[in-house]
């Protein structure tokens, strides 16, 4: 009999209405868990960023590239693993690709061709009983001189020592984020921290706090 | 006694700091510092300096870039 059989596919009721609206359910779920998760990561990135570009209107440009991106790319991010060290993944490819370029500075082609003697070796440069004098001067230094030191390093130190000791990332973190092994992690965080504290000890010694200059200088 | 020397410990600070030893190792670096003025001080100026440098180093986004980026994500499909 015609009446049981099935209507023609034109009376049927449109399959995919569910399925969008079901899409779209999905869409003001991923928009509601990047909001709660990616976002208040806004405030170290753009940390992070300064430290990168060295200047406020290309870090702002830079995270809002970033968390466009991020946005872009979070359903392909796997719930349960590290969101940060994600986050920090694009922010990093971001910059090379795209502020890096403009902002190249000759000398930082080379970095990883700078000696250990070039370098110095701060942790033979100074006495035993000067050691205590030198944490207290570092401790004293305005912030603005830490950043001073950090922006005149090297990027890829620079770098290395903002990911392992303002963020906290793992070695092996920090690899994956700056696409390097793990062994050259090591040497760049090392060789930055080094430079870092022979440029805060040069600091402390201008401003007459705590480490006399002739100790700091002394190789 | 696990005490490692202080050419061990001199050679392995900074990942001592950075929490990137074995869990013996970490224990004969411990030991060691506890016993050796030299290396505890030496360790204390490492600790400083990672200590400045995040306090350092905090920022917080501009309120503008914070409400630009929420309107450009309003804006967008995953």
């Amino acid at each position: 009999m015609t009446t049981l059989l099935a209507p023609p596919i034109g009376q049927r009721a449109p399959l995919d209405w569910p399925a969008m609206s079901e899409q779209r359910a999905d869409q003001s779920e991923l928009k509601r868990q990047f909001e709660e998760q990616a976002l208040p990561f806004m405030d170290q990135l753009y940390a992070a960023a300064m430290r990168m570009t060295r200047n406020p209107a290309d870090a702002a440009d830079l995270v809002q590239e970033t968390f466009v991106k991020a946005f872009q790319a979070f359903k392909s991010f796997e719930q349960g693993t590290n969101l940060k060290a994600w986050l920090y993944r694009i922010q990093t490819n971001t910059y090379i690709n795209q502020y890096r370029k403009r902002q190249r500075d000759p000398y930082q082609a080379s970095i990883d061709e700078l000696e250990e003697w070039q370098l110095g070796d701060a942790t033979s440069a100074t006495a035993t009983t000067s050691r205590s004098a030198e944490a207290e001067a570092i401790d004293h230094l305005p912030d603005s001189d830490v950043k001073d030191a950090l922006a005149a390093m090297p990027e890829d130190f620079r770098m290395a020592v903002y990911l392992a000791d303002v963020e906290g990332f793992a070695y092996q973190e920090i690899a994956d984020i700056m696409k390097t092994p793990v062994g050259t992690v090591m040497s760049r965080l090392h060789r930055g921290r080094k430079l870092l504290r022979e440029k805060l000890r040069d600091y402390a010694a201008e401003r007459g706090i705590g480490v006399s200059p002739a100790e700091g200088v002394t190789r | 006694m696990t005490d490692c020397g202080c050419e061990k410990a001199k050679a392995e600070l900074e990942e001592y700091l950075h929490r990137e030893l074995s869990d013996a190792d970490f224990e004969a670096v411990t030991e060691h510092l506890a016993n050796c003025a030299d290396c505890s001080q030496e360790h204390l100026v490492a600790v400083t300096l990672t200590e400045k440098v995040r306090k350092a180093c905090q920022e917080q986004a501009p309120a503008e870039l914070k409400l630009a980026i929420q309107l450009k994500i309003d804006a967008l499909r995953a």
